[in-house]
């Protein structure tokens, strides 16, 4: 009925890769990180009773959810120890316990496993979101109406190898109607303001790390149906160029094939990504045909 | 005239408007209400008192204007009679000679510890032992709702009733939704009573609390104490125990009337340790009715044939109903009854008006209904209720003096025409000389046909 | 597709269908019902059927609507030509969504004659448009299915040879005025390679059948509205391919958006504009646009064929968009949930504890990570990313 009675999902996932270059210059920036985050996520709990939070941290070789801690039957439930509102606290502590869990996890994995190589998996990470964010709203009583959005906070660049499962997510989300909102710590990131533009979201690249609650605040705490209200950094242009599938290379003319729609910036006889072999250079039997409809 | 009459929920803001500063400051020295105001401000309002809040000093005015997009430059201004109307920030002086808001600094402060942490834990939550026969959230539910509906019954006057105290009584005369009955001095139901008992859960509780609140200091209760123990309650967490270790004389006589309400649960008077209920979890946002209609699924079918069917076996739930409809059958677990113009009317007569009809069938609409919705009731039902209202609002009494037996055409005239000139005119028929003015335009109209009949004679 | 193996029998021959015995009892004797559960396995077979195999991607669909006086039947809610009609704005939109490279006409077919009221265009809102004009057209006479088969193929039979060509008919009425003999369109339609599919609103009608079983695509019957959305929309995604569809590489462009920096922008007219101004203000004069890398011809939206130099123009998500018909998600196994009880708790996508009613759980053939069943259909029907494989550095790229 009224906007009041909409609940607003927020589903934060963090970018907990130790290759960062922020991270590897100065380890305690992650600290920080955590602890703007803690703020910013409380902050969203606290705009309205039935908002709800999801955390997530992810690196190169997992992904697993902060908040809310798994169901079990019992929950215990710490006592306040100071003026801090209940709800908050127990955030904060879920947060900070699962956290560390991960991460000491994660050592342990690349000590067995050895180098930590690639990139942060967040395409993944995404797609987990959108599948929680899928059972909350399959489970909402009827009639009832919930808003959701993604936050990513992350500071590695982003890879054209996980491009599919980048894309697949973007158009999901736009289809479900989610919003994802993007902060880049250190790099400009091509791919996930794609992905924000597909959903409407913002893209914020901060200027320094100092003021991160702040901006977190101003940007990505007003939810998308009160953000045309308030005056917001305006979405940028995003340029959707085309790379090509043999050297990864940003091209303006290419050549598409037309069972499996790859991209090569050269002919060749055969696609490399279905083996299908092409009778003829494409272009030029085209041409001709084309002429014949202008003579129908 | 009927809407005059009409019961009125508060908000927690006009609610607070009605206190003088000084118990507002009070107020605010303490985390939850923060937290509380904070909540039901206007959704804009509280971007802006996030934005400020780690901000210490005062921002230029011009600024905060600027946050707004053009177009909605009017909820900028609501929302600055908002905060400084419930004094959440005050105008300050900027070297240079500008104007800026800064927050209040209790206020600020208080925020900040809710948020981040810090500052003293709140007053129930000291140390307990671990209960050895907790509480589960469905008991507690169920506790909630069968001290609530007690006082409904008591209402109704349905035979059900356990008696409820004197105290309750006190509240519920007080607050207009009973009175005594002039013969035997029993109450009984007044027509607010009667929309009371169509409001959603949550906003009865809202209301009758404000009620209570009214007559706390009466009974020797500190308000701000009250309240504050109010908030505390709503922040809390649903099944789980608070220690009333520490807490005052008064707030265990305040702790003893929330517990007869079914806002908190105790197993014994003297337990040491209560549990919140749903009815007592944030409390405050009571008015708008979305996230704490007891989860209690809806029950009422409602067709296209004006039949009625309540998938009930509670007495109150069917008493309910029998406000506005002609009961039919009753079953052990549905009772089906048919609206009719006689029973709408019936109901509009106590002083129900059909907005609340259709609201209440709303409210309780089986989810059933409300898959099948958008529009979740037949829309020709909600129709023929309102038209029903309408057919009696056919008649428009205005007072007024008739003049007649004119002894000519033209004295009629003269004073028909002066009579509608000057807007006195109710009503008027040439043919057979006769006028109706208005009662208060009588004495000017008499006046002009003195001076009429001189002049003309 | 009620009994698409095309038997020799019709349905009322065939034996009972004996929907009953497909209700269990379970060892608690409560019913395992054919509720969603088993709507939901029986859309886990459909796609376990259909994976691998070749899909023709550049579609070119005609849409034939059948505009006669059959059409005015009120049996579809309130008429069956308003209901299809609003199902086909569904439909349009549903299918440049999946397919965004392709095209798609629409054919009208009434009083024995049929007319393009729709060319062959890549743009949903120009058909969109053609659509809601038609819901004051009125209805009359007999349809033809000849006539209307030939114009798409004097329009399909031009399209270069790598592209695939479907015709969809929506059909209302039991009879078809046509001037010569269909058999031979039918054979034509044939060689050609073009794909038609039937959708009767009526009842199955021979000539129809016949010519959706020789050019190798589907009929089926409508039964109500939403049976008739369900295989309207079985339409959105890529058909297998045509054997004998040829492959060729296709020349693109990858026009990026421009908008001249520093001082006042130039206006300047985008070819989509140049002959139809749709009735906008300015008329299609903006300042940026997309240019064709070949010829610098203005576009002010993708995709989009060149008129000058014939290059299509597309942004490279429009192509993203149909990767996943092409890299499908591995199906995944179904499972006893027994076999893991301890191990596994929760849906590893969603975090939903399992309760006593998930009887069967799905593991993912490559990241061994274990599903609930909701989840499994909406990554199988919608997100088309496996979690497990996506949130695993082994598994993430193959």
């Amino acid at each position: 009925m009224s906007e009041e009675s909409e609940s607003s999902l927020l589903v934060i996932i963090l970018d907990t890769n130790p290759g960062q270059r922020l991270v590897q210059e100065q380890a305690h920036v992650l600290t920080q990180c955590l602890e703007s985050v803690i703020a910013f996520a409380n902050s969203h709990l606290m705009l309205k009773a039935a908002n709800k939070l999801a955390v997530l941290a992810c690196h190169t070789k997992a992904t697993e959810f902060l908040y809310p801690p798994p169901e079990t039957g019992s929950q215990s439930m710490c006592r306040q120890h100071d003026g801090q509102y209940e709800l908050f606290t127990h955030v904060e502590k879920t947060i900070r316990q699962s956290i560390q869990k991960f991460v000491v996890h994660h050592i342990e994995r690349i000590k067995q496993e050895g180098e930590n190589t690639g990139d942060t998996l967040l395409a993944g990470a995404l797609a987990m979101s959108l599948c929680y964010i899928h059972r909350l709203e399959r489970e909402l009583t009827a009639g009832a109406k919930m808003n959701s959005r993604i936050l990513i906070i992350t500071g590695s660049g982003d890879s054209a190898s996980q491009y599919m499962n980048y894309m697949n997510v973007f158009f999901t989300a736009q289809k479900q109607n989610i919003t994802i909102d993007v902060c880049s710590l250190d790099q400009d990131l091509g791919l996930l303001q794609q992905g924000c533009d597909i959903t409407g979201g913002l893209y914020l690249k901060i200027p320094q790390l100092q003021g991160l609650l702040q901006y977190l605040l101003w940007v990505f705490l007003p939810e998308p149906p009160i953000r045309e209200k308030l005056v917001l950094p305006p979405p940028v242009k995003v340029d959707y160029r085309a790379a090509c599938f043999c050297h990864r290379e940003l091209i303006d003319i290419g050549y598409v094939c037309s069972v499996c729609l790859s991209i090569f910036c050269k002919f060749s006889p055969i696609c490399t990504t279905c083996h299908t072999v092409f009778k003829t250079p494409g272009p030029l039997p085209i041409k001709p045909k084309k002429k014949k409809i202008k003579l129908t | 005239m009927a809407q005059s009459k009409n019961l009125k929920c508060k908000h927690l803001h006009d609610y607070l408007k009605t206190l003088p500063t000084s118990v507002l400051d009070r107020l605010y020295n303490h985390p939850t209400t923060c937290l509380a105001v904070y909540r039901e401000l206007p959704e804009i309002a509280r971007h802006y008192v996030i934005r400020i809040l780690f901000v210490e000093q005062p921002v230029p005015q011009a600024v905060v204007a600027s946050w707004v997009s053009q177009s909605y430059s009017k909820d900028h201004t609501t929302v600055v009679d908002v905060l400084s109307g419930l004094r959440v920030w005050q105008e300050a002086a900027i070297p240079g000679g500008l104007l800026g808001w800064i927050l209040n600094s209790t206020f600020k402060k208080n925020l900040k510890i809710a948020l981040l942490g810090s500052g003293k834990p709140w007053s129930m939550s000291s140390h307990l032992e671990v209960d050895s026969k907790p509480r589960d959230i469905p008991y507690l539910d169920t506790y909630a709702l069968e001290r609530w509906e007690c006082v409904l019954h008591y209402m109704v006057g349905s035979q059900q009733q356990e008696g409820i105290s004197a105290d309750a009584v006190r509240i519920l005369l007080h607050a207009g939704l009973m009175k005594r009955d002039e013969e035997d001095g029993s109450p009984v139901i007044t027509r607010e009573g009667f929309q009371f008992l169509l409001l959603d859960t949550s906003s009865q509780v809202w209301y009758f609390i404000l009620q209570y609140l009214d007559t706390v200091e009466t009974r020797g209760l500190d308000l701000v104490e009250c309240l504050t123990f109010l908030f505390q309650l709503s922040f809390s967490t649903m099944g789980k125990d608070y220690s009333t270790e520490g807490m005052s004389e008064h707030l265990l006589v305040f702790l003893q009337h929330l517990r007869e309400f079914g806002l908190v649960y105790q197993r014994k008077r003297k337990a040491g340790r209560f549990y919140p209920t749903r009815l007592a979890l944030n409390i405050a946002s009571g008015h708008n009715k979305s996230h704490m209609n007891m989860h209690r699924e809806g029950y009422i079918v409602v067709e296209t044939n004006y039949r009625v069917y309540a998938y009930t076996d509670s007495n109150l739930q069917v008493a309910l109903m029998g406000l506005f409809c002609e009961m039919l059958y009753r079953f052990p677990n549905l009772s089906v009854g048919i609206l009719t113009r006689d029973s709408v009317r019936q109901a509009l007569r106590s002083g129900i008006t059909a907005e609340q009809i259709v609201g209440f069938l709303h409210m309780h609409a089986h989810p059933r209904m409300v898959m099948a919705g958008p529009p979740t009731l037949p829309p020709t039902i909600i129709d023929q209720i309102k038209l029903w209202e309408n057919e009696r609002n056919r008649f428009v009494f205005s007072e007024g003096v008739l003049y007649s037996q004119f002894l000519s055409q033209a004295d009629f005239e003269a004073l028909h025409e002066f009579a509608q000139e000057s807007g006195l005119l109710v009503w008027s028929n040439a043919q057979r000389r006769t006028m109706v003015v208005t009662r208060a335009g009588h004495d000017d109209v008499k006046r002009f046909w003195k001076r009429y009949s001189k002049g003309g004679n | 597709m009620a009994d698409d193996e095309d038997g020799k029998e019709y349905r009322w021959e065939t034996g009972y269908e004996k929907t009953w015995e497909a209700i269990k009892e379970d060892s608690e004797g409560l019913l395992e019902g054919p509720g969603l559960d088993m709507v939901q396995r029986a859309r886990r077979r459909q796609r376990q059927k259909l994976s691998h195999t070749r899909l023709g991607m550049m579609r070119h669909l005609y849409l034939i609507l059948d505009q006669s006086e059959a059409m005015t039947s009120q049996d579809l809610k309130p008429t069956r030509h308003l209901c299809t009609l609003k199902l086909l704005e569904n439909f349009i939109e549903e299918f440049f969504d999946q397919n965004p490279i392709s095209q798609l006409g629409i054919i009208s077919t009434k009083n024995k004659r049929a007319e393009k009221i729709g060319e062959l265009a890549g743009n949903p809102r120009k058909h969109l448009k053609v659509i809601r004009g038609l819901s004051t057209a009125n209805c009359s006479g007999e349809p033809s299915l000849q006539n209307a088969l030939d114009l798409a193929i004097r329009s399909l039979r031009l399209l270069p040879a790598h592209a695939s060509r479907e015709v969809l008919v929506l059909m209302a009425s039991l009879t078809t005025c046509d001037p010569g003999d269909i058999l031979v369109t039918i054979q034509e339609l044939k060689t050609l390679g073009v794909r038609c599919s039937v959708l009767s609103l009526a009842a199955e009608v021979h000539v129809c059948r016949l010519l959706a079983r020789e050019t190798g695509g589907q009929f089926g019957v409508v039964l109500d509205d939403c049976h008739f959305r369900d295989l309207l929309l079985g339409h959105v995604d890529p058909p297998p391919a045509v054997t004998g569809l040829e492959s060729s590489l296709i020349k693109m462009g990858f026009p990026h958006h421009q908008i001249t920096e520093g001082k006042e922008a130039a206006l300047s007219m985008c070819m989509c504009h140049v002959e139809v101004s749709d009735g906008e203000p300015g008329g299609g004069l903006k300042a940026g646009g997309y240019f064709c890398p070949q010829c610098s011809s203005k576009y002010c939206e993708l995709p989009v064929e060149c008129r000058a130099c014939n290059l299509t123009l597309v942004s490279a998500p429009h192509l993203a968009r149909s990767y996943h018909h092409l890299f499908p998600v591995d199906v995944y196994i179904e499972r006893e949930r027994s076999e893991f009880e301890d191990s596994i708790s929760h849906c590893f996508a969603c975090r939903r504890l399992y309760v006593d009613s998930d009887k069967h759980v799905y593991e993912c053939n490559r990241c061994a990570q274990v599903f609930c069943l909701d989840c499994d259909i909406f990554i199988h029907e919608t997100m088309h990313v496996c979690p497990g494989c996506a949130t695993n550095q082994t598994t993430v790229n193959i």
